[in-house]
């Protein structure tokens, strides 16, 4: 009898004032880390293929460069407006220093730099361009299209979000 | 337990009337972001659409730009000043050759910089499908200008935001 009771009290437990508080700060916890420190996100389009797939989740941590600076080879969220819609990139160049695609193939400031989670072979060329003050150079993965169609280049490190929680 | 009775009626009816008064006199945020959900459903396109919604919404397209409209796109060779004639042909052209679209705007950051005049910055996700079958997905953040002309918020400027710089 007394289990059943507690079953019932865990189902529709009595709106007690002790009850709601407790609802009310879950809620309102929830609401602060989701959407202000791991913001869930929804991955749409190729460009980090392969090691992020289209239609994957996975939650963007904010704080991951409170204290730090991006790296290379990090990737990292790129916001436009807001939070809502951000691009899914990877840091290959860092201010400062001199980008360059040569028959598919990475140079930073003339040395060719290896990128194992590049799967796939590509032929872009990209004359060479320094990367601005407190900017970054991000681009995809998945660089099988013409340089194009592929969104990447520049940023500005404000636009930094933070990065993919795994 | 009849006086919490009232109590309860009585706020539920000052819940009622605050709703009630923010929809019946919409806040001038309020009718400039309204002005975004008209452009995003006078845009957006579906399969079934006839011969004579389209030129419906053409001509609302036109309403809701000013005289003169100047567009700034980065290298791109649409920037200019634009009267709404020539954007609601413009557009009516851009949905013809496309079997669907759909608009969106997110982030909506809405300032008064001066009185009239309105500056939203927002990010734009088309999507859809051209007539020769091929996706689209195209994000831009846009900074948009609306002045406030006969008592209705109207776009005179539009300008692309570069967020990568290849």
């Amino acid at each position: 009898m007394d289990v059943r009771r507690e079953i019932r009290q865990f189902f529709f437990p009595s709106i007690t004032p002790t009850f709601l508080i407790r609802v009310s700060s879950v809620a309102l916890s929830a609401y602060l880390f989701f959407g202000y420190l791991c913001i869930p996100f929804s991955i749409r389009g190729s460009s980090m293929e392969p090691t992020y797939h289209n239609g994957g989740v996975n939650f963007c941590w904010r704080l991951r460069y409170l204290f730090s600076e991006p790296k290379r080879h990090d990737v990292v969220t790129v916001r436009f407006a807001g939070s809502k819609v951000m691009l899914l990139k990877r840091v290959i160049a860092l201010e400062g220093e001199q980008v360059e695609f040569r028959n598919g193939k990475l140079f930073i400031n003339g040395r060719e730099i290896e990128e194992p989670y590049v799967r796939w072979p590509y032929h872009w060329n990209l004359s060479p361009r320094q990367v601005e003050k407190d900017c970054i150079y991000v681009v995809g993965d998945n660089r099988s299209m013409p340089i194009e169609s592929h969104h990447f280049g520049q940023a500005s490190k404000r636009r930094i979000m933070g990065v993919p929680l795994w | 337990m009849v006086k919490t009775k009232y109590l309860f009626i009585a706020a539920l009816i000052v819940i009622v009337g605050i709703v009630m008064a923010i929809s019946a006199f919409p806040s001038e945020e309020r009718r400039v972001k309204k002005r975004f959900r008209l452009l995003s459903e006078c845009v957006s396109k579906s399969t079934e659409e006839n011969g004579l919604t389209m030129l419906q919404r053409m001509k609302e397209i036109g309403s809701l730009f000013d005289a003169q409209c100047e567009l700034k796109v980065p290298d791109q060779s649409l920037s200019g000043s634009y009267t709404r004639e020539e954007i609601s042909t413009y557009a009516g052209s851009a949905r013809s050759q496309a079997s669907q679209l759909d608009l969106k705007f997110y982030d909506l950051r809405v300032a008064f910089p001066e009185k009239g005049v309105a500056k939203v910055t927002l990010t734009a996700r088309l999507t859809g499908q051209s007539a020769a079958g091929e996706r689209m997905d195209e994000t831009r953040e846009l900074e948009c200008l609306l002045k406030k002309i006969e008592k209705k918020w109207l776009f005179s400027q539009i300008e692309v935001i570069e967020v990568l710089k290849k």
